[in-house]
């Protein structure tokens, strides 16, 4: 038993080392295969750069996203900034910040924006780099993204004090099935 | 002799006749090389002037060029910037509000750079201030264009309109206003470099026409010259020649008025007696021993001025030569009452040269003593090895010195020149050619030596006549033949 334990140990060290070594063959920029993993899989939730906010609890996002706040605590009016249908992150937030679907969410902005009970009418992109340029360009913006699709002309911010790739961080998104 | 003295010309000399000889057979080869020189001169100066223009040309038109460019793309590019952010506004799509933006941003960043390069190629005060002004301004424009895409993108288009009319269109105003000031900058540029030019132009210009005149005025002034030098020349030659001819005349005339006097009388039965005849025959003798003389020295002179005798030089022994002519001369020196003191080095080397023609020089030299040795009746000859003054190679020098009325300083150079005669000398009546001492120089001259004078007013003359030393002594001839054909006094 002991023995099988050291055989395993020894297997997972070389997994490791293995994959250290691949990560070092795709350049020391790029991340390793299990950081790239969870980077791909996890969902950040992205601001402009100017945006003092740097952390929301599931709660308040939640809040942000359905429209029913306004603003920002600097007063700059929030743009909800949402990946077109079909998109797994679309999906990921939907289900992971919504608890919704698509015809629920379409039907809660419809009512919402009707009845006045919504203040923000969510923008929509085509693509994840529209969404990072968009966010990019609108200070009170805030989109979502897939954690590899982030560089450094956005923000992202904790959600319940958690980064995406930190252990709890509630926001998953499949991985990409064309890599 | 020598010493006999034509009057001097008042305005023209000789030596400006023997100058213009010199000169005129150069003339033309040295027209031709100062006029090379001038076209030479005025070429250079103006390739370097058409050169330099050229270059000031091309960097005005490559500086002209590259400022418009720079100047129309930062205009075209400030337009876009602004252009594609009111694109934004005529579209609900947020894929095309983002797409603007992008074109937008990318415009702004190419205006940018061309204010950096305008602001490091800025090379006068008032450009970097221009520049500067510009980038303020420009940054001041992007910070509304960014609130105005911002607008847009939200989704506020009346607000984007709004923001836009109340402060973009001013912001951009400034920056227009602030690319017109650089288009005005580089216009003054421009026309300051092309005045540069047009200077640099007529600069070059007026230097060609300038050269080219005074190469013009010194050719003319060259070709006067040369005509002048050459006209006075050929005066001098005709007067001297005219002085000559009238001087030869008269001393030809003198011993031929003698001579038919004597005839006259002896032919009328004037003259009686043994002692009358023997008395007149001899004036005849004496008379046409004058003419000969006379005749002999022109043809001497003529023979020896193109001095063409060298193959007749000999090695030659000077003492002998010098007795042989002291004792020609006896006959004339005892009649004049003259005592001659003469004094030769032991042991002189011999002289290369012509027997005949050495004799006829000191011949002449010691005559010449005694027609100008005035009431002293003293003559001094000493021959002796020296170091001539130039070069210092060894010679045998002939020094004849006399007591006599001496030469003025200013007339030292002239005595040596053909028919040249004193004023102080015509005025006492000392009949000659002004032949003997031009004749006795070129001889010394033909032989390789010299014939030189020192003299001091009332106080007398020496005459030194310069001989080479012979290299070869073994084809020395001998006395008799040397001294062969000497004229007797």
């Amino acid at each position: 038993m002991l023995r099988r334990a050291h055989v395993l140990f020894i297997l997972v060290c070389a997994a490791l080392l293995g994959g250290a070594l691949l990560g070092c063959a795709f350049g020391f920029a790029q991340l390793s295969g299990p950081e790239q993993s969870a980077a791909d899989r996890s969902l950040a939730i992205v601001v402009n750069l100017s945006n003092p906010v740097s952390g929301l609890t599931t709660g308040d996002l939640r809040r942000v996203f359905l429209g029913e706040r306004g603003h920002w605590p600097n007063g700059r009016r929030i743009t909800l900034v949402m990946l077109e249908s079909g998109w797994p992150e679309r999906n990921a937030a939907l289900s992971g910040i919504y608890h919704m679907d698509e015809t629920e969410f379409n039907n809660h902005f419809l009512h919402g924006l009707f009845t006045g009970e919504v203040f923000v009418s969510p923008k929509t992109l085509s693509t994840p780099e529209g969404v990072r340029k968009f966010i990019f360009n609108v200070p009170g913006a805030i989109g979502y993204l897939r954690a590899s699709d982030v560089d450094k002309t956005v923000k992202v911010i904790r959600i319940d004090e958690r980064l995406p790739g930190d252990k709890g961080y509630k926001l998953h998104v499949p991985q990409r099935e064309n890599r | 002799m020598g010493r006999e003295k034509a009057e001097a010309m008042p305005d023209t000399s000789p030596s400006a006749a023997q100058t213009a000889g010199r000169f005129s057979r150069y003339s033309s080869a040295l027209l031709l090389f100062f006029i090379f020189c001038a076209v030479t001169v005025v070429g250079l100066f103006a390739i370097r002037d058409l050169r330099r223009t050229d270059v000031q040309e091309q960097n005005m038109y490559t500086r002209s060029v590259q400022s418009l460019h720079r100047i129309a793309d930062l205009e075209y590019q400030t337009q876009e910037t602004r252009r594609s952010t009111l694109y934004s506004l005529s579209t609900a799509d947020s894929n095309l509000h983002v797409k603007y933006a992008d074109q937008s941003r990318a415009a702004d960043h190419l205006v940018s750079e061309g204010i950096a390069e305008y602001l490091a190629n800025a090379r006068t005060p008032n450009e970097m201030d221009i520049g500067r002004r510009l980038g303020r301004d420009w940054s001041s424009y992007l910070s509304v264009r960014d609130e105005v895409l911002a607008s847009i993108l939200e989704g506020s288009t009346k607000e984007a309109v709004d923001l836009d009319l109340t402060r973009g269109v001013e912001s951009f105003d400034q920056v227009r206003q602030d690319l017109a000031e650089i288009e005005r900058v580089y216009d003054q540029q421009a026309s300051q470099q092309l005045s540069t030019v047009d200077a640099t132009s007529r600069r070059t210009i007026v230097r060609v026409a300038g050269v080219l005149a005074i190469t013009l005025v010194a050719t003319i002034a060259s070709v006067w010259t040369i005509q002048k030098i050459r006209m006075t020349g050929a005066i001098q030659l005709a007067k001297l020649q005219m002085e000559f001819v009238a001087s030869v005349s008269h001393e030809l005339r003198t011993p031929l008025a003698v001579i038919s006097s004597a005839a006259d009388n002896i032919a009328d039965g004037l003259v009686k007696g043994a002692d009358d005849i023997k008395k007149y025959g001899a004036a005849i003798q004496n008379q046409s021993r004058q003419m000969t003389e006379l005749v002999d020295q022109i043809l001497l002179f003529s023979a020896t001025k193109d001095r063409k005798n060298e193959a007749a030089l000999r090695s030659l022994d000077v003492p002998k030569i010098l007795h042989s002519v002291i004792q020609q001369t006896s006959e004339l020196v005892r009649a004049s009452g003259f005592q001659i003191e003469l004094e030769i080095e032991p042991a002189l080397p011999p002289v290369r040269g012509d027997a005949t023609a050495l004799a006829r020089c000191l011949q002449n030299m010691v005559v010449n003593a005694v027609k100008y040795s005035g009431k002293s009746r003293w003559i001094g000859v000493k021959a002796f090895l020296s170091h001539s003054q130039f070069g210092g190679r060894a010679e045998v020098q002939v020094a004849v010195r006399d007591r006599g009325i001496g030469i003025a300083t200013t007339e030292l150079d002239r005595v040596f020149e053909p028919f040249y005669r004193s004023p102080a000398v015509v005025a006492e009546q000392i009949h000659g050619t002004g032949l003997g001492l031009s004749v006795s120089q070129n001889i010394a001259e033909t032989m390789g030596g010299d014939l030189t004078v020192e003299s001091e007013l009332g106080a007398g003359s020496v005459f030194t006549l310069h001989l080479p030393i012979a290299e070869d002594s073994s084809s020395q001839v001998p006395l008799e033949t040397q001294v062969d054909g000497t004229t007797e006094k």
